[in-house]
């Protein structure tokens, strides 16, 4: 009878530190606000906003270096945004780096960045406006042809080995010049991510 | 005399094999950079023991922006992380916001030096800081 009894306390025992052991340590979910381009921001396989911003950076530093735009025919250069190719498996906003690629190339005065050529949506919004303003005005308007386009390509490699993963992202992007269709400066970054599947799964 | 091999054996293999990089260059270098005179201020000592600014230059690129290039050694014999951040400030010292200048970080090799740079799309810049962080 004794022995049972002992069984029984045993077996609740380990069923209760079972049961504790895979409820674990259960905290509240808690959400705080932090620096997207911070140090904070979470790493993650695929492309996260420091990624973005880095690479928008290291263009624009490397158009600006290279004086490309200081050899326009006008100053500031009409640009227009040509297409994006996004050829990773990620499905993305290309603003996401194109915008931020605008923003600083505005802010140099170096260029101004024309929405009548490049990218469709806003092509149509522009030449709405003019044909409207020339229904209004009865002048017929006169558009300014962009110096430069811009055109960019992200490609996405993996590769595996073990259970380790490596993703390179290239950011490549080009500047045409629409007279002579002379690329006048082309570059490409990467950033690579390497990720390990753990080993004991649980 | 049996202890201390075995913890020189496992010294060893925690330690790995870590190299560090050998460099070489032109004995007299063609480029004459323009260095700035740089005040730094310190509140981590581990991370000035880790990193080494080796110099500060600038040029100005397409005009009137300013560029700046930081040479950085990583002392240790393992490959360390680095995190760093570049702000901008005008004439008249206010800090200039760039939408790209955000915590980058890199990995350098042992005893490597690598140069962190960067250009201000802001014409008005005429000062810089660079934040560094393990």
């Amino acid at each position: 009878m004794r022995n049972i009894r002992f069984h029984q306390l045993t077996l609740t025992a380990a069923l209760s530190a079972a049961a504790l052991f895979l409820a674990g340590c259960e905290t509240a979910p808690t959400t705080r606000t932090i620096d997207a381009k911070g140090p904070e921001a979470l790493n993650t396989s695929s492309i996260n906003s420091q990624d973005w911003a880095n690479a928008a950076d290291q263009l624009v530093a490397s158009l600006l270096s290279s004086n490309a735009l200081e050899r326009a025919p006008v100053q500031p250069a009409v640009l227009a945004v040509d297409r994006v190719i996004n050829n990773t498996t990620l499905s993305i906003d290309t603003d996401l780096l194109i915008k931020k690629i605008r923003v600083a190339l505005t802010q140099t005065g170096k260029v101004v960045i024309t929405n009548t050529m490049g990218l469709g949506e806003r092509a149509v919004v522009a030449s709405e406006a003019a044909e409207l303003e020339e229904m209004t005005t009865g002048k017929k308007q006169k558009l300014k042809a962009p110096n430069y386009t811009l055109y960019a390509k992200l490609i996405q490699q993996t590769d595996r080995e073990g259970s380790k993963t490596q993703n390179t992202y290239a950011f490549q992007m080009s500047l045409v010049d629409v007279k002579t269709g002379y690329t006048v400066w082309e570059e490409e970054r990467t950033i690579a991510k390497l990720s390990k599947r753990p080993t004991v799964g649980w | 005399m049996k202890p201390c091999l075995l913890l020189l054996a496992a010294g060893l293999l925690a330690g790995g094999c870590a190299t560090t990089v050998n460099t070489v260059e032109r004995a007299q270098p063609q480029a004459a950079p323009s260095y700035v005179a740089d005040k730094r201020v310190v509140t981590d000592n581990s991370l000035a023991a880790t990193f080494r600014v080796a110099s500060v230059n600038q040029a100005t690129v397409s005009g009137n922006l300013l560029k700046v290039q930081v040479a950085v050694e990583n002392m240790k014999s393992s490959t360390k992380a680095l995190s760093y951040k570049f702000e901008w400030v005008d004439a008249s010292g206010m800090s200039i916001d760039s939408p790209n200048e955000t915590w980058k970080q890199v990995r350098i090799q042992p005893r490597e030096t690598i140069t962190l740079s960067t250009v201000s799309i802001n014409p008005r810049a005429v000062d810089f800081v660079l934040k560094l962080k393990e």
